[in-house]
């Protein structure tokens, strides 16, 4: 059984809560005070130690000759997807990135070396390195925590970890267990996207352009145990609108570099050995 | 006349349905924020890609020289790639801060991770090499003699190569086997021009400690003419790369970085070693500047492919549609 989370835009009032649930959970530490003048968002993107981002969207319509318009604010909480096929996952050198027995993508911090393959591999710019944090001893795998004195130098990669920890209990997830709207809903991703498909004939049957993100993608990634129900086109939301899985391309790469590198050979071999026969 | 009014995202999403007016459009983008993350990869990396394209040509050329006709080269060859083996691990010990991290590579195999692939290719490398450096020690007197029999070369020289090919353009795989638009549309061009100019770069490092040391003049020439070759085959991939990649190539191939890219490696690298190859100049100076132009080169074209990578994460639009 998958869980995961279903993030329905339409609900979230931008009210942060599943932010600070998050930061507080997790104990991560604050971003500081920016001030982006991009609507509400002060918080920015997802990062190392910012799990959940509420992306805000204050749209305003063209000036010129745009039949009546009304201005849209529209706001999404953003959170690590848990692909299908993960680009961390399958970057990752160490075996650091694991699916879990919920079928998370989780982290293992105490495995994690810091190399930073994973941070460019996901094709929704969702991990990043923390640095020199000291990672919760309670996400080491086997619980002991002497080994974080590894972790003090150079870092480690750090994302939602879709509370594995609260999980294990059974509770649901911070950021789920705080969203007053249930925009956040959490639990089996089949359930979820049942609910899901329901809601997006509800919303559309009411005129609401509202489509799903992550729900029967046919693209290498494919469908995301973290999904969306979103009411315009994914790059406003900053997500791909057609997300690959990096690692396929590496078939063509390597036969092609091998077909180069067997013609210069055999040209080497002719300069070289020309001689001997 | 335009009616504008401010509503709650539930009431505006309402809004189309209920007669309320037309909804405005979303943006294209976030306000242009970039959509991926960029790797933290500095000179370490840099470098690495840099010696290792180096290494993985040093160790083709061990099998492609032959000891009878370019005993010097041949001998230089081997202890040279040894020397590079022993010097990357240190050099990906060094991004990582400390070794018992690296040894957490160590403890998985993983033929869809090009890092994983590359660290075992990296170790599988360093022994047919190390065998090699062994028994040229003990050809040379250096070391008992008894173990040139650790070195059967019929056995370690073609195993050298093969794992040399893979050294030098793995690294080129790696970057392409990432989300960033510059990286993943060149899956075809970076781990083949890699691969070419770590042959030439090598072919330029061997020529050099030749000409320092006095060496043949005969095996100068015939690197002299490979390195022609290979850098030639480079310059070619990097056009077509710049063709193939349109606007998405651009954090490379234009402004201030295509500049430096042009001077340094195609014009630097290429262009000048291959005229002096080509011109009827003879001395040992010429091969020495022309394999230091070379080298430049190499460092330039990893340094700006990384820094131009880390360039294309901030445009949203080529990470929205990313390259199959």
């Amino acid at each position: 059984m998958a869980s995961g989370f279903f993030t329905d835009t339409t609900l979230c009032i931008g009210c942060k809560a599943c932010e600070v649930a998050c930061k507080q959970w997790n104990e991560l530490p604050a971003d500081g005070y920016a001030f982006s003048g991009d609507s509400y968002d002060n918080t920015g993107e997802l990062g190392g130690t910012t799990w959940r981002h509420v992306a805000f969207i204050e749209s305003t319509p063209d000036a010129a000759g745009a039949p009546p318009t009304m201005n849209r604010w529209v706001m999404m909480s953003d959170v690590c997807k848990h692909c299908t096929n993960a680009g961390c996952m399958e970057a990752c050198p160490t075996g650091a990135i694991i699916r879990n027995e919920f079928e998370d993508v989780f982290i293992q911090p105490d495995v994690c070396n810091g190399c930073g393959y994973c941070v460019p591999s996901c094709p929704f710019g969702v991990v990043d390195l923390i640095d020199r944090q000291v990672i919760q001893p309670r996400f080491a795998s086997d619980g002991r925590s002497d080994d974080n004195a590894l972790q003090t130098h150079g870092g480690v990669a750090g994302k939602c970890t879709l509370c594995y920890d609260r999980q294990k209990v059974g509770l649901v997830p911070a950021c789920a267990k705080a969203c007053p709207t249930d925009s956040i809903q959490f639990g089996d991703v089949d359930e979820l996207k049942v609910r899901a498909r329901k809601r997006v004939e509800d919303l559309q049957a009411r005129g609401v352009d509202a489509s799903l993100y992550g729900v029967d993608e046919d693209t290498s990634v494919g469908d995301l145990n973290a999904f969306f129900l979103l009411t315009g086109p994914p790059a406003a939301y900053n997500l791909p609108e057609r997300p690959v899985l990096p690692s396929t391309r590496q078939p063509a790469g390597y036969a092609s570099a091998a077909l180069a590198v067997a013609g210069l050979t055999l040209l080497g071999l002719a300069i070289f050995r020309r001689g001997a026969a | 006349m335009n009616e504008l009014r401010d509503l709650s995202p539930d009431a505006s999403a309402r809004g189309a349905a209920t007669g309320g007016g037309v909804l405005a459009p979303l943006p294209e983008t976030y306000y242009d924020r970039p959509l991926l993350k960029k790797p933290h990869w500095e000179w370490e990396v840099i470098t690495y890609l840099f010696l290792g394209g180096i290494m993985g040509g040093s160790g083709l050329l061990v099998a492609i020289t032959d000891e009878k006709q370019d005993p010097e080269l041949s001998r230089n060859l081997r202890y040279f790639t040894f020397a590079l083996a022993a010097t990357c691990p240190l050099i990906l010990v060094k991004h990582l801060g400390r070794p018992e991290r690296f040894l957490h590579m160590l403890r998985i195999f993983k033929w869809r991770s090009a890092m994983s692939m590359g660290v075992w290719g990296l170790m599988a490398f360093s022994a047919p090499v190390t065998a090699g450096a062994i028994g040229q020690a003990a050809r040379d007197g250096l070391i008992p003699r008894w173990l040139r029999w650790l070195h059967p070369r019929p056995l370690t020289d073609p195993i050298t190569a093969v794992l040399g090919a893979f050294i030098g353009s793995y690294t080129g795989v790696l970057l392409s086997a990432t989300a960033l638009p510059l990286w993943g549309i060149g899956k075809r061009h970076i781990p083949t021009f890699s691969a070419c100019s770590g042959i030439a770069g090598a072919c330029a490092a061997n020529s050099l400690i030749l000409v320092l040391t006095g060496g043949s003049e005969a095996s100068i020439k015939k690197l002299e003419r490979f390195e022609l070759l290979a850098s030639l085959a480079e310059l070619a991939l990097l056009r077509d790369f710049k063709r193939h990649a349109g606007p998405i190539g651009d954090p490379m191939f234009a402004g201030a970085r295509g500049a430096k890219l042009r001077r340094h490696t195609e014009i630097g690298g290429i262009l000048l070693p291959a005229a002096f190859t080509l011109l009827p100049v003879h001395g040992r100076w010429k091969t020495a500047i022309s394999s230091v132009l070379t080298l430049i080169g190499g460092y330039v074209l990893r340094e700006t492919l990384i820094e131009a990578g880390k360039n294309s994460a901030d445009d949203p639009r080529a990470a929205s549609r990313q390259p199959e």
